[in-house]
C-alpha cells in the first residue's frame, strides 16, 4: 500500500475501492506505526486494537459484498479522550476519571461509526481540555513530532500529533478556546472549528458549556469539510445543537467550481491581531499565505476588531465560572472510584469528598475551579462574571460590523510558533496567552479553521526540526462553507 | 489592586470540595493574584448599557414532551451510570454515611 504519510481520507477512499489494500491491512499498518514511534511522541492515552480491526474487518466484508461504502469507511481515525466511544476509555487525561469506561457513543462518534470510520484509540490532551500544550496530562506530555523537545500545543494535542505523525488518517478533537486550531498550528496539520450548535456537544466531556465544539483535525482542508459533513447536524440529546443548517454548498467544493464565488470575496485584516511580540516566523508566514490569496484574486481590507485586547480577561472568567460548575460532577465516586491514593475508610462523605476532588484533580484543574467559584461567589458576580458576560458581548459585536463589509477574516493561529516543553508551566498567565487569537472566535460562536501555510507538513521523518506555521480563517456564523472554500483553493494553489 | 487572602481560597475551597495542601495554597494564591490583576484592564471598559450574553447561541429554548418512553437514543442507555458506581448494596448504590 501506499506509504501512510501520503494518506488523505480522499486518497484512502480512493485506494480502498480500487483495491490497492484493505481496510484491515491499512488499520495493521497504522499500529505498526504507533506500536514503533508513539513511544517517542506519547499521541495516545489508549489503544482499541482488537475493535479496530473488527470495524475494519466489517468495511472489507461490505466491499466484497459490492456495497457501496463512504467516504469515511474504514478510515483509521484517533479521537481525543475526552470524547466518549462505547467500551472504551475516557480519562481526559485525569486521575479522576482513571478507571472510567465509557457507557456511550457521543453523538460525533455515532456519526462517524456509522459511516464505517475505524477508531484506532483515544489521544492524550490537557487534563479536562485546560491547557494550551498538553503538559497538563495526569498520564505524561505529548511531544510535537517535528522537534521533540518542544510541546505538541493542546488541548488536543495528542490528536493533532497523532494526525502529523501519521498515527491516524485523522482526528476528533474538541476546541473551547483554541484547542484544535492552536495544536493543529504547532503540528502542521489542518484543524477545524465548526460554528456552536453544528456539531452535537453530547458525550463530549463537558469543561466550559457555551464554547465547546467537537471538530477535526485532517492533513487537507478537504479531508475537514468530510469529517464535518459527516458529524455536524442536529441532535436532540443536545439542547445547544442547532437546527438543521444548510451546509449543501460544502459539497459543491468538490463537485463543481466555485471559484467565482470565492474569488469575489473580501478578507478582513483584523488590525488587533497583528501585535508586537508576534514572532517573526508567524508573521512572514501569515504574509505569505495573504500574498499567495492575493495571486488567487481575493480581495483583502484592513479592519478593526477593536475588543479584542479584552477577550481574554473575559474569557478567563466565562469559562473558569463553567468549569467550576460543570466538573462538580466528579467526585471520586460517580464514573468509577479513584485508585486508592490514600486511606479514606471512616471518612464522612463530606470529607471524601474534599479529598477525592483534592487528590483527583491536577493543579490546572484545581486552579479554575477556584477561580470559576470566586468569580461566581456573592459580592464578586457582577464585578466579574457579569462584567466578562457584558464584555463578550462587545466582542460578538465586533465580529458581526467586521462581517458586514468582509466575508471572512485571516489572522495568526498563535503568537510564536510551538514553544519548548516546560517553558510555561510555572507562569499560568503566560500560558493563558497563548489562546489569544483563537479565544475571540469561541466566545463570539464563529467557525474557525487553522490551515498550515505550506500545506501540511509530512513528519514522516519524525524529529526533522523544522516547525510549521499555521493561519486562520474566521467565518460567519453557519458559513462553514466560506473558510472552507478558501482554504480548498489556497491548498490547490499550493500543489 | 484585588487578592485573594488566605482565609478567603480557603472558603472557595471548601465550597468548591476541594481539599488543598498547604504548599498548593501559596502558588494558587500567587497564581490568582497575578490572574486577577489581568482582569483589572476589564474595569477601563463602559459596559453599563450592553446585555450580558449569556451562552454561545442566540437559538430560543426547544422544549420536548419529559417522557420516558419516547424511543430516543436517551433510553438506550439506562443503568450504564450505575454500573460504573463503585460499591452497590441490595440495588441501591452505596456512599459513606452524610450524617454521623
Amino acid at each position: 500500500m501506499e506509504a501512510l504519510h501520503e494518506l488523505t481520507i480522499k486518497k484512502f477512499h480512493e485506494g480502498l475501492l480500487a483495491k490497492k489494500f484493505s481496510a484491515l491491512e491499512a488499520m495493521q499498518a497504522h499500529f505498526a506505526r504507533i506500536k514503533a514511534h508513539d513511544p517517542a511522541i506519547h499521541a495516545y492515552l489508549s489503544t482499541a486494537e482488537e475493535s479496530a480491526a473488527r470495524a475494519a474487518s466489517a468495511v472489507d466484508v461490505a466491499l466484497a459484498q459490492g456495497e457501496d461504502v463512504g467516504p469515511l469507511a474504514g478510515v483509521p481515525l484517533a479521537v481525543k479522550d475526552c470524547i466518549l466511544i462505547e467500551g472504551l476509555p475516557a480519562t481526559a487525561a485525569s486521575r479522576m476519571l482513571e478507571r472510567y469506561t465509557a457507557s456511550y457513543d457521543a453523538t460525533a462518534i455515532a456519526k462517524l461509526r456509522d459511516a464505517g470510520a475505524v477508531f484506532l484509540g483515544k489521544t492524550n490532551m490537557d487534563e479536562f481540555a485546560m491547557g494550551s500544550s498538553t503538559e497538563n496530562s495526569a498520564f505524561g506530555l505529548t511531544r510535537n513530532p517535528h522537534d521533540p523537545s518542544r510541546v505538541a500545543g493542546g488541548s488536543s494535542g495528542g490528536s493533532a500529533a497523532a494526525v502529523a505523525a501519521h498515527f491516524a488518517v485523522a482526528a476528533l478533537g474538541s476546541d473551547t478556546g483554541g484547542s484544535i486550531r492552536q495544536p493543529a498550528g504547532f503540528c502542521g496539520v489542518v484543524g477545524f472549528k465548526p460554528t456552536y450548535g453544528a456539531v452535537s456537544r453530547s458525550g463530549l466531556i463537558a469543561m466550559a458549556s457555551s464554547l465547546d465544539q467537537i471538530g477535526p483535525f485532517t492533513k487537507t482542508v478537504e479531508d475537514a469539510a468530510i469529517m464535518f459533513k459527516a458529524i455536524a447536524g442536529p441532535d436532540p440529546l443536545d439542547a445547544t445543537s442547532a437546527p438543521d443548517a444548510d451546509y449543501s454548498s460544502i459539497d459543491d467544493l468538490e463537485r463543481s467550481a466555485p471559484l467565482d464565488r470565492i474569488k469575489k470575496m473580501a478578507i478582513g485584516i483584523p488590525e488587533e491581531y497583528f501585535i508586537e511580540g508576534l514572532d517573526p516566523a508567524v508573521a512572514e508566514g501569515v504574509d505569505r499565505a495573504i500574498e499567495r490569496l492575493k495571486r488567487l484574486g481575493i480581495g483583502f481590507k484592513k479592519i478593526s476588531l477593536p475588543h479584542t485586547k479584552y477577550a481574554l480577561s473575559c474569557y478567563y472568567i466565562v469559562m473558569p465560572a463553567e468549569v467550576s460548575s460543570n466538573l462538580a460532577r466528579f467526585d471520586g465516586i460517580r464514573y468509577a472510584r479513584l485508585p486508592d491514593l490514600a486511606d479514606k475508610s471512616g471518612l464522612s462523605l463530606g470529607d471524601l469528598y474534599k479529598k477525592q476532588r483534592g487528590e483527583g484533580f491536577g493543579p490546572e484543574a484545581k486552579r479554575r475551579i477556584i477561580l470559576g467559584t470566586f468569580v461566581l461567589s456573592s459580592g464578586y458576580y457582577d464585578a466579574y462574571y457579569e462584567k466578562a458576560q457584558r464584555t463578550r458581548t462587545l466582542i460578538a459585536r465586533d465580529f458581526r460590523e467586521a462581517f458586514k463589509t468582509v466575508d471572512a477574516i485571516l489572522t495568526p493561529v498563535t503568537p510564536t510558533p510551538a514553544f519548548p516543553i516546560g517553558a510555561k508551566t510555572n507562569d499560568p498567565l503566560a500560558m493563558y496567552l497563548e489562546d489569544i487569537f483563537t479565544i475571540p472566535v469561541n466566545l463570539a460562536g464563529l467557525p474557525g479553521i487553522s490551515i498550515p501555510v505550506d500545506g501540511a507538513r509530512s513528519a514522516a521523518a519524525l524529529g526533522a526540526g523544522e516547525l510549521p506555521v499555521n493561519f486562520q480563517l474566521i467565518g460567519k456564523k453557519w458559513r462553514e462553507a466560506d473558510i472552507l472554500g478558501i482554504g480548498r483553493y489556497y491548498e490547490k494553489l499550493n500543489g | 489592586m484585588p487578592t485573594i487572602s488566605k482565609h478567603e481560597l480557603e472558603h472557595l475551597a471548601k465550597l468548591a470540595r476541594i481539599e488543598l495542601v498547604p504548599g498548593e495554597e501559596e502558588k494558587l494564591l500567587k497564581d490568582l493574584g497575578n490572574i486577577l490583576a489581568h482582569f483589572e484592564e476589564l474595569k477601563r471598559l463602559d459596559t453599563a448599557d450592553v446585555p450580558p450574553m449569556a451562552g454561545g447561541t442566540d437559538l430560543a429554548d426547544v422544549l420536548r414532551e419529559d417522557s420516558a418512553d419516547d424511543g430516543g437514543r436517551e433510553n438506550t442507555n439506562r443503568g450504564a451510570g450505575t454500573d460504573a458506581f463503585p460499591a452497590s448494596k441490595n440495588g441501591y448504590n452505596k456512599v459513606p454515611p452524610v450524617f454521623e
